[in-house]
């Protein structure tokens, strides 16, 4: 019997909890690897906006002193470091301690930002784990849980929501000039940004580099730490509010193709931002309704706001700057789905287009509903005629006006009765315009698959394993690769909702919108840098399950995980088996990119990104 | 994207000219009087590598070495090609001694048994896909196990009715055999559907004997069968492109060894590799 309890005590662990691992050790440099000393929380507390705040607001459990002493770390860097970058996802936002920093919107090369290369594992280490994996499934080695006294030493192999400060000396003297006008910002101390990114879980609008000659303080503040300190701080959610709404409508115009497109002038840019309205459609928190709407059989189409509606005048050009929105028209006694839009799509171009020029005015041709929840801007029609359209037209009559810019889709509407270059008289253009439809056309989504897509929101999808049944042999080679790569345990289930002969499988989709980020307590879960994969921090889990019931796809699962005897590892309180979240990562840390598709020998699985159009109906009509 | 249908035109189109440059190569060698059976020996024992190594990139799954679709194409074509390189090599006769008529046998089996594989992958898929539920192979038991369960606690219930053993009977009689496992496998795997509404016809023929209740049991076990029918379906037809592999990957170990040994012999009595 002692035997017996002996051996369980040896299985039992401490179960996680929030802050085990503070934000400020939840960094791979050593030397900044550290935690926060009582002298830094004084001083904090003692500058705006934290002095301000008042510590009896905050719940014991959650108190201000406790919050910046782990949701925050302080980072230092030198002029010229990016501290974040253009494109990149992050989970953080920053205040400016000390210097000051700069905000640049576009024009820095990749290279000049250093952007790194994934960590992967190499060729042969990706060959030795064949032999290396543990026979049973989900072992890990417990030394490396921040729990642990000995893991209190080691340093944690990733880290949630940090930005690697990039050495690139004297990188703002490589700029042009033309930064200097609108497009290069200075901040000074006691700026905020990057709480749009961290919060809207939207791609970072801006870089920002330390600009102080000597050197620049800043607290970094992780999202989770953020939105308690907002909950209970009325004065900062104010301010936090106006921020979001101004830097957000600004950085959603100037990061547009359509309007990068156009030109602007600096005081045109201010005349748009001027006049455009930011409003936003549908719930943020769109996945819980969505999964109550999916038990109770409610027809979809009534729970989603309208945005515009079909034979409506076009009072403004539509920019989605996040969320979904579905494009129907009537069809008998009901709405027939025919496009869906995401972020960086228009809607209404094609009308204001005409209309600008025509004496015949075009009433929209499609009716526009947030599906979820919906951030639009939207540019009033005498705005867009005075000040876009005159740019648009010389581009257009260049033919420099693409569908498609910058990877982002001006207009996704496949079939619309008009198109851009309906507007086109001359009868090459015409001859060119009918080709374009016809191809258009011959590529279309069936139907009803759009409608599948677009009700299930496998639009949501940036990585969406699409499984072709007529070609699959349910042979699970794939699954035996992702199992080879995940603690031999695959990371998606072969099974899934059907449409016709294509099934969507239940693997990690990578949305677009990570409903699955919202409430993570620790910021486990978490888009990597770059490439913006929703990856899950293993040592940070706590295995609380909230990202697993927010997945409106059920493609979290919580799993036992065990130690190196094989034993599952128990919470010592309970008794109960300690969990953590997996989900599919993409293969992040391997080579060739997902396992799952490399392995299908028959061309039968394939990962879209559902705001890829072209890509897939070329997949569909292969 | 490329589609499958020029896929399979640029791969048929390099297959044969490849295969003509060899047909070209054999011709010119036996003009010069050499000893074709060596160099057609040779290339065709290289194919039979390369096409194995096929079943070794499966198990490697991150080492950067291609998709495995392109292997699958390089295997079919390669697979292909060495089918005419084996009619060359053996000059498009029978052979007449044991072990070369055992190899003989043995690569003819292995290419049918790929060229039978190739279609059944090209045209399994497409009945499941239009059959049933989607259903993982390896859960179909426990799915029979469930719907076996449900369609005698719908014959219990029928028990009760007036104490009428009209169902009951004729589940005994005909039905408990058949729910009691996978059925059916020939009559799947050929793709007959003659005895696919037996069991509901002959139900709903006993119809006349029921009263109201033993009829709505009889509605709801009919719909059991028609998804016990279906989970047979896909029990023959996944277990058929499974188990064809059982046949073709063993049989290429087994003609690697007598390929291998039948090189050995020949060089020996031929005077050695030079």
């Amino acid at each position: 019997m002692a035997e017996v309890q002996a051996q369980l005590q040896t299985q039992m662990r401490d179960k996680p909890k929030r802050w085990d691992l503070p934000f400020s050790r939840d960094l791979p440099n050593e030397i900044e690897c550290r935690d926060l000393t009582e002298k830094e929380l004084d001083d904090l507390l003692e500058i705006e906006p934290f002095s301000k705040m008042d510590a009896s607001k905050f719940p014991k459990s959650l108190p201000l002193r406790e919050i910046l002493r782990n949701d925050t770390r302080t980072r230092v860097y030198h002029n010229g470091d990016a501290v974040v970058r253009v494109g990149d996802y992050g989970n953080s936002a920053f205040m400016i301690l000390e210097g000051d920093c700069r905000a640049v919107i576009e024009g820095l090369d990749p290279s000049a930002l250093g952007r790194g290369k994934k960590q992967q594992r190499s060729a042969l280490d990706s060959l030795m784990s064949l032999f290396s994996n543990p026979k049973s499934p989900e072992v890990r080695d417990p030394s490396l849980y921040p729990q642990f006294a000995e893991a209190q030493t080691a340093k944690p192999s990733s880290s949630s929501g940090r930005v690697f400060a990039q050495d690139v000396p004297n990188v703002l003297e490589l700029f042009p000039d033309t930064y200097e006008k609108t497009q290069n910002n200075v901040m000074p101390q006691g700026s905020l940004f990057g709480e749009l990114g961290a919060l809207g879980r939207v791609q970072r609008a801006v870089t920002v580099l330390a600009s102080d000659p000597t050197r620049t303080k800043l607290l970094e503040i992780r999202w989770q730490g953020l939105r308690d300190l907002m909950k209970f701080d009325g004065a900062l959610r104010a301010h936090v509010n106006q921020l979001f709404r101004s830097r957000g409508l600004l950085g959603a115009l100037q990061s547009s193709p359509l309007l990068q497109s156009a030109n602007l002038t600096a005081e045109q840019w201010e005349q748009v931002v001027a006049e455009a309205e930011f409003e936003t459609f549908g719930s943020y928190d769109w996945y819980g309704s969505y999964q109550q709407l999916r038990q109770k059989d409610v027809d979809p189409l009534s729970q989603e706001p309208i945005v515009s509606e079909k034979g409506q005048y076009p009072n403004g050009l539509v920019l989605v700057r996040a969320g979904f929105g579905r494009l129907s028209r009537q069809h008998g006694y009901g709405e027939h789905t025919f496009g869906y839009l995401g972020k960086g799509d228009v809607y209404g171009l094609s009308e204001l287009m005409h209309n600008a020029e025509s004496d015949t005015q075009m009433e929209l041709q499609a009716t526009l509903r947030a599906a979820g929840y919906m951030d639009v801007v939207r540019i009033p029609t005498r705005t867009f005629e005075k000040l876009i359209y005159p740019s648009l037209k010389n581009a257009q009559s260049r033919g420099d006006l693409p569908n498609s810019v910058g990877g982002e889709t001006l207009d996704n509407r496949r079939d619309e009765t008009i198109s851009l270059l309906d507007v086109d008289t001359s009868k090459a253009d015409v001859k060119k315009a009918e080709a374009k439809k016809a191809d258009a056309e011959k590529n279309n989504l069936d139907p009803s698959m759009m409608e599948f897509l677009v009700e299930n929101r496998v639009i949501n999808g940036t990585q969406t394993m699409l499984i072709d049944l007529d070609r699959c042999t349910r042979c699970d080679e794939c699954v035996k690769a992702c199992a080879s790569g995940h603690s031999n345990n695959p990371r998606f289930v072969r099974h899934g909702r059907i449409h016709s002969h294509y099934m969507v499988a239940n693997a990690c989709m990578h949305c677009e919108d990570p409903v699955c980020m919202i409430g993570c307590p620790t910021g486990a879960i978490h888009r990597t840098e770059g490439g913006g994969e929703v990856v899950i921090n293993d040592l940070t889990c706590i295995g609380c399950s909230t990202c697993a019931n927010s997945c409106p796809y059920e493609n979290i699962r919580m799993v036992n995980v065990r130690d190196q005897s094989n034993e599952v590892m128990l919470d010592p309180q309970k008794g109960r088996p300690i969990v953590k979240a997996t989900k599919c990562d993409l293969c992040v840390s391997h080579h060739g990119g997902p396992a799952c598709e490399r392995a299908c020998p028959h061309d039968a699985l394939k990962r879209v990104d559902m705001n890829d159009l072209d890509l897939l109906s070329d997949w569909f009509n292969r | 994207m490329i589609t499958f249908k020029k896929r399979r035109t640029w791969g048929l189109t390099i297959s044969v000219i490849l295969g003509s440059l060899f047909a070209i190569v054999m011709l010119a060698y036996s003009v010069m009087l050499n000893n074709t059976a060596f160099f057609s020996g040779w290339v065709l024992f290289t194919l039979m590598i390369f096409l194995t190594l096929y079943n070794a990139r499966k198990k490697l799954t991150y080492p950067p070495l291609f998709k495995s679709a392109s292997w699958m194409q390089f295997h079919i074509y390669a697979g292909l090609l060495s089918f005419l390189v084996f009619f060359f090599h053996t000059g498009w006769r029978l052979p007449t001694g044991m072990f070369e008529s055992t190899l003989y046998l043995m690569f003819i089996v292995l290419a049918g048994s790929g060229f039978i594989g190739l279609y059944l992958t090209r045209t399994v898929p497409k009945s499941l896909a239009h059959r049933g539920n989607e259903v993982i192979y390896e859960r179909i038991p426990r799915f029979v196990k469930e719907l076996r369960e449900q369609a005698e606690a719908l014959v219990i219930e029928s028990v009760g009715f007036n104490d009428s053993t009209i169902l009951s009977d004729y589940y005994s009689e005909n039905l408990a055999e058949y729910m009691s496992r996978p059925r059916r496998f020939g009559l799947h795997v050929f793709m007959v559907d003659r005895m696919r509404n037996e069991f509901q016809r002959e139900l709903g023929a006993l119809h006349r004997y029921m009263n109201e209740e033993e009829r709505r049991v009889a509605t709801q076990l009919s719909d059991v069968l028609v998804l016990k029918d279906d989970l047979d379906f896909h029990y023959s037809r996944q277990g058929m492109l499974k188990g064809w592999l059982f046949l073709h990957v063993p049989l290429t170990y087994g003609l690697l060894i007598f390929a291998a040994a039948h090189m050995v012999l020949v060089h020996a009595f031929y005077g050695g590799l030079s």
